[in-house]
């Protein structure tokens, strides 16, 4: 679900954004817990990135409960490498955008997701994202891109991804 | 173990000046005859003619100096190491993302090496519009072909990879011309791998030519240093203030400038957005408020075909191919023109790149081999819809575009999916998919075709690249029109020369690695000679 006063045209401006988010949900900024710790994901964080990676890479990740579990896991590693290569200004955003995510008011308004993240069914998520990623909101999208460059590059950097892939790899020199 | 010579790693042991990151410390204070910043197409050229005329000349480069030895044709350490924000830069509204370099050798260590003189209806609206009545194919000519001998640029003479070969296979079938790639090659593998660097040094970027040829003339060069502001007093520049970063580009020491750079004469090369960056840190002069504004980017629209075949897309030279077909089928200031290319496809390229996400994105995961990614590079520049961006300041003092896709640059890149997918299905694709959030894979031409024109064209929904970025700094013959005079030094900054794909005063319609060479061939030897009377020319380096 989307919310009119969501909609801007300029980027990403989070820090109004997100208050404007839990103004709605009945919340406070205060209430906002921090994306990233020491440049990685938060406990918090890390619960909404793995539920998007499965949605995004269902069909893709293994559906194996045990080997899902272990393919989220090195995903989320790739994910904090990823961060730590990022500009500060970069990381910032991000922190943000997860915080934002992870908070209750910015679940439901922004992903438009009604369970929690540690509830909500692959099936769930998918449908948010899909929602996200054509939404008339501008912020709706570019939160929804970011997840997306997110997940497939750091996917996408791993070696096991080449078999999915086909990908032989590099040739020797 | 690669058997591969490593031009960098012996330089450093003949005793070249380096200084920053793992090098020797950054000294606090440095004098020298000119300061260059940046490393790249424009820096290289320039830092070859100014030490071959005898001075005693500074290159400053935010990035690391990183050479064959570490080139292990992997996507992630690449993006994270030698790319402007980890190949995550984009637009103020993320409409567009944007591939820069950012290490020794700026973008030319990391492009794809297609090698394309500057358009004749190009320079002829810069001659008309901007009065750089010298600015003639002709005059340029000798310029250029220095350039050319001097990196051994060359129609690709090997067969085009299947991924460049169906562009040239569909295009035949609707009567469109389209002709073979010169690149800046000497020795090459066909490995594919130019996008992450050369590993056998085949490819003539500024990183194993020029900068070699500067640094073995005495040259000093600050690595992981960035110039954070030009000290200006009187219409001149004074000094630069430099900072050591790290590898995120953050300041390694918050508290103050690491390194002061004094120089008679400054060249600022560190490529569009950068360039007008620093010079908006730097309060420089901009009395007719131009400073950043007409940014260039031949945003890129994209289409995705599987083919009955493999494509391998990843490996032999990256480019091969093209058509200037459509920049030519209407008026210069017309509907907006394009070029057409073929993306090498690395596993994080693709999968960023497909619009998507889910069941159905594992599906064309799985069609990788035959995967073929075309790509439209529209011409930004010549009509009042398509303006380009604005280059503003974070409050980090970090540089951000803002770039409005306009609908007449959307309308481009709905002729441009069409006038792809048709050529794509002419080569034998099964299937087609836009680059558009909303696209689905067609199967027919009819069909994509009535996809296509059904699609709202919108920032966001369309999924829009840039690996070309250009102006911010523009020629004029009138300081009213223009950031740089025709000879390249800043209108109103007396001893500032600027060099680098930032004084374009529109995109080029074509890639701009070499017309950065030629350009500021032309300009520096100018320079050479204003400053030392001496007469200097590359391709003798050779």
């Amino acid at each position: 679900m989307s919310n009119p006063k969501l909609k801007r045209r300029s980027f990403l401006k989070l820090g109004v954004a997100s208050a404007v988010v839990l103004a709605v949900g009945g919340g406070a900024i205060a209430l906002m817990k921090p994306g990233l710790i020491d440049g990685k994901l938060s406990p918090a964080a890390r619960a909404v990135m793995a539920k998007v990676g499965q949605a995004m890479l269902v069909g893709t990740l293994p559906s194996d409960p045990k080997a899902l579990h272990a393919s989220t896991d090195a995903l989320l590693l790739r994910i904090d490498a990823l961060l730590s290569g990022l500009p500060t200004f970069a990381t910032a955003e991000l922190d943000q955008l997860l915080g934002l995510l992870a908070s209750a008011p910015g679940r439901r308004f922004l992903v438009g997701l009604s369970s929690s993240w540690d509830v909500a069914t692959t099936t769930e998520v998918g449908a948010a994202l899909q929602s996200m990623s054509a939404s008339s909101t501008e912020l709706r999208m570019q939160a929804y891109q970011g997840l997306h460059d997110v997940v497939c590059a750091s996917y996408f950097s791993g070696e096991e991804s080449w078999a999915v892939l086909a990908y032989p790899g590099p040739m020797a020199v | 173990m690669s058997n591969i010579p490593d031009p960098i790693l012996e330089g450093l042991q003949r005793g070249w000046k380096v200084f920053g990151g793992k090098h020797a410390p950054l000294p606090q204070r440095i004098e020298c005859d000119v300061a260059i910043i940046g490393s790249g197409a424009g820096a290289g050229i320039s830092a070859e003619l100014l030490t071959k005329a005898g001075l005693k000349v500074v290159i400053v480069e935010e990035g690391p100096l990183k050479s064959s030895t570490d080139f292990k044709q992997r996507e992630p350490e690449a993006y994270a190491s030698m790319y402007q924000e980890s190949a995550a830069r984009k637009t103020k509204d993320k409409g567009i993302t944007i591939l820069q370099g950012r290490s020794v050798g700026g973008t030319t260590t990391i492009n794809w090496t297609s090698s394309f003189p500057t358009p004749p209806d190009t320079l002829k609206y810069w001659q008309d519009t901007f009065g750089l009545k010298d600015y003639t194919t002709e005059a340029l000519a000798p310029y250029f072909q220095d350039a050319q001998t001097r990196l051994n640029i060359a129609p690709w003479a090997v067969a085009p990879n299947e991924n460049n070969e169906l562009l040239r296979r569909g295009a035949a079938k609707l009567g469109i011309k389209a002709e073979v790639i010169p690149r800046n090659v000497k020795g090459c593998y066909n490995l594919g791998s130019c996008g992450m660097g050369c590993p056998t040094n085949a490819k003539q970027s500024m990183l194993v030519t020029t900068i070699p040829f500067a640094l073995d003339q005495g040259a000093t060069l600050l690595v992981e240093t960035r110039v954070e502001q030009l000290t200006i007093e009187g219409g001149n520049v004074v000094d630069m203030q430099c900072i050591a970063v790290k590898p995120n580009a953050a300041p390694v020491n918050a508290a103050g400038p690491a390194t002061t750079v004094v120089a008679k004469h400054y060249v600022l090369a560190g490529g569009a957005i950068n360039s007008p960056a620093l010079l908006l840190r730097s309060n420089a002069p901009d009395p007719h408020k131009l400073l950043g504004k007409r940014t260039f980017l031949h945003p890129v629209a994209i289409t995705t075909a599987i083919m009955e075949q493999s494509v391998a897309a990843w490996t032999g030279a990256p480019q091969s191919i093209y058509s200037d077909h459509f920049l030519h089928t209407q008026p210069l200031d017309g509907p907006i023109g394009f070029k057409l290319e073929v993306a090498p496809l690395h596993p994080v390229f693709f999968g960023v790149n497909l619009p998507g996400f889910g069941e159905k994105q594992a599906e064309l995961y799985r069609m990788y081999p035959n995967a073929n990614l075309m790509l439209a590079l529209m011409r930004d520049g010549f009509h009042d819809q398509a303006m380009g961006g604005k280059v503003e300041l974070r409050s980090d003092g970090s540089p951000l575009l803002d770039y409005p896709l306009t609908d007449y640059v959307l309308d481009g890149a709905r002729r441009a999916m069409l006038a792809m997918a048709q050529i794509q299905f002419e080569a034998g694709a099964k299937l087609v998919y836009p680059g558009h959030e909303m696209g689905v894979g067609s199967s027919t031409w009819a069909a994509a075709k009535a996809h296509i024109e059904s699609l709202p064209m919108k920032p966001l929904l369309t999924k829009i690249g840039c690996a070309h970025v250009m102006g911010g700094c523009g020629l004029a013959a009138d300081e009213k029109m223009g950031v740089t005079r025709p000879d390249g030094v800043h209108w109103q900054l007396n001893n500032l020369s600027i060099h680098d794909g930032s004084i374009f005063p529109t995109s080029l319609g074509a890639n701009p690695q070499l017309s950065i060479y030629g350009h500021v061939n032309r300009l520096t030897q100018g320079l050479a000679k204003r400053l030392t009377g001496k007469d200097v020319v590359l391709a003798t380096s050779n």
